[in-house]
């Protein structure tokens, strides 16, 4: 279990990341602390595709002198540049929905908000 | 011309051009920006038109973008789910036609150009995300798609539009990632992105990992469609956003969800490497609670657009549960309520704006006895209400009878039970409105007469109460067009 654990840190590492972000998303009051979790959500599952291409010892996929296998595989990380422009875009939108929000309302406690309903 | 290859990669783009180039198109007030949009809409619902010819042809076909190949390229591909861009572009194109006024009233002129731009970005991700064949493009319209539906849904400005914008954001972004998450898993066990090669290469696969993707995916999409219990972001949501776009979310954008799992079933189906049955088990009961609990919740609002909102999540329950039960009556039901419920929820959220937008009030207490002074727009908002219950001949009744039909050929008659409860309570809320309509004395003895809308507002509800209608009774159509499609998909089952 231990071995199996170890091997796959990795995994590991990017799943207890993940719960952080989720825990996070769901205790915190503040919106903004909600967000930063939801962020720590994204980068986790960002570690965790990025960590699928990984070959041990694999060099760089570029064409030239010094080419050798094994390669590691570039397609996720090319797949998760896209994710972090997502990503990015999504926290510029929810900021800016926090600044209206706290504009409006004068709070960004959740707790506060639901009062002012 | 209907063969013409890039027709299908022109088809994404056109909104994507169109959208972007709203705000340089139009100047700061907002001029010209309708009909602009409106200019976009009617190209891309042509391309439709042709798209969908050829799949009648032909069946399904591909676009390989680039002159990479499959698997290596990115593939789009238009089957017969496809078909859904129809009702897209159609709600799409009325979307932007009833706006023209409702825009100039609701939001500020700075603002205009910007909720076109949103709201053809809306439909680039809809159709993106119904023809790609690419997993992660996938993903990606997805993004497009959920980020300017949140957008959409504050640009009203009202008070409460910010944190229910926000609550929909959070719930959405956690549902994109879980659903990233199922698309990694997939491509760490297969190599591959294409649907179709995914699908190829999945059988043999360790069990743990794959059960982990498609539970992954179906989270992500059942928050997406707003599944009880995981729907508590879409009644806000809904109600505060602007009615044509409340249209558009009710109709479409839940659709994505299901859309999704349909993907996802294609999938599973199709490489018999797992056995869905425990999950279509949770999908039939949590469809069925989410038909009761929906209708419940509906019974119980005052405010017009809220009571559409919950309704909303009842009718998912009743696509949801055809999905579950997997026989071949209950999906074929589901994949044309998909399609159906999109008319019907527009026409009565299109109804509903133009009743708020010129009665001022937004409570069936309010808006009593209207129907003395709008009488064509309650009329409509009657029929989409009708069809919502599923009375013959309008076109929620052959869906419903078909998913009815379904849980019998499953087995399971209690499902079908829950299905006409479900529509009892619907019939309650349905009475009650057409109560304050039509038989109760407007509130207020000095209240200021109200007219029925503008064209640009009357027409669209019109023509959508009377799609209502035909498609109730050229029912067989949609029927018959989806059968293919669904035979194909439960062909590895054995029959079906």
């Amino acid at each position: 279990m231990i071995d199996l654990l170890w091997d796959n840190l990795d995994y590991a590492a990017s799943m207890v990341l993940f719960c952080i972000g989720l825990y996070a998303v769901i205790t915190r009051n503040n919106l903004i602390k909600k967000f930063m979790g939801l962020n720590i959500m994204e980068t986790a599952i960002f570690a965790f595709i990025v960590a699928l291409g990984v070959v041990d010892g694999g060099n760089a996929p570029i064409m030239g002198e010094g080419a050798a296998k094994p390669f590691i595989n570039p397609l996720p990380q090319a797949l998760i540049l896209t994710g972090i422009v997502v990503a990015v875009s999504t926290t510029a939108l929810a900021l800016s929905l926090v600044i209206r929000i706290w504009r409006q309302c004068g709070t960004i406690e959740a707790d506060e908000l639901r009062e002012a309903e | 011309m209907t063969s013409w290859p890039p027709l299908l990669v022109l088809f994404v783009l056109t909104p994507l051009v169109g959208a972007v180039l709203t705000p340089a198109v139009s100047d700061a007030s907002g001029r010209r920006s309708w009909e602009w949009a409106l200019g976009t809409m009617l190209l891309t619902s042509a391309m439709a038109g042709a798209l969908i010819m050829r799949v009648l042809d032909e069946g399904p076909f591909s676009y390989v973008v680039g002159g990479w190949v499959a698997p290596y390229g990115i593939e789009l591909r238009f089957d017969e789910f496809s078909a859904f861009v129809a009702v897209v572009c159609l709600l799409g194109l009325l979307a932007v036609i009833f706006s023209r006024h409702y825009a100039r009233d609701a939001l500020a002129p700075g603002r205009i150009p910007y909720y076109y731009t949103l709201l053809l970005l809306n439909m680039t991700g809809m159709i993106g995300f119904i023809v790609t064949g690419d997993l992660f493009n996938l993903y990606v319209f997805m993004e497009i798609l959920s980020l300017s539906a949140y957008a959409l849904v504050a640009i009203s400005g009202e008070k409460t539009a910010e944190m229910a914008a926000f609550k929909y954001l959070v719930m959405g972004a956690v549902s994109s990632l879980s659903i990233l998450f199922g698309v990694g898993l997939l491509y760490a066990l297969t190599g591959s992105l294409n649907m179709a090669d995914v699908t190829g290469r999945l059988a043999g696969s360790a069990e743990a990992p794959l059960v982990l993707a498609f539970a992954a995916l179906t989270l992500g999409f059942m928050v997406k469609s707003a599944l009880f219990p995981l729907h508590i972001w879409l009644p806000d949501a809904h109600a505060i956003a602007p009615s044509p776009v409340s249209a558009v979310l009710s109709g479409l954008v839940v659709k994505v969800g299901i859309l999704g799992m349909l993907r996802v079933y294609q999938i599973a189906y199709g490489s018999g490497a797992i056995d869905l049955s425990g999950l279509n088990l949770m999908l039939t009961w949590l469809g069925a609670i989410s038909i009761v609990m929906g209708a419940f919740f509906a019974v119980f609002q005052d405010d017009i657009k809220m009571m559409l909102a919950y309704s909303t999540i009842s009718n998912i329950g009743y696509i949801v549960m055809g999905l579950g039960l997997a026989s071949p009556y209950s999906l074929i039901g589901a994949s044309v309520h998909v399609f159906n419920h999109a008319l019907i929820k527009a026409t009565l959220f299109l109804g509903a704006g133009a009743l708020i937008h010129q009665t001022g009030r937004r409570t069936l207490t309010g808006l009593a006895g209207v129907g003395r002074s709008m009488p064509l727009t309650t009329a409509a908002v009657s029929i989409g209400a009708i069809s919502i219950v599923g009375i013959p001949p309008t076109a929620g009744f052959l869906c419903k009878w078909y998913i009815a039909l379904g849980a019998m050929q499953a087995g399971e008659p209690l499902f079908a039970v829950a299905l006409v409860f479900g529509a009892l309570l619907i019939f309650v809320y349905y009475i009650r409105m057409v109560n304050a309509f039509y038989f109760r004395k407007p509130q207020e003895a000095g209240a200021p007469a109200v007219h029925e809308a503008p064209a640009t507002m009357l027409v669209p509800v019109l023509i959508l109460a009377a799609l209502c209608l035909v498609m109730g009774v050229l029912g067989r159509l949609p029927l018959s067009f989806i059968e293919p499609a669904v035979t194909r998909l439960l062909a590895p089952l054995g029959g079906g």
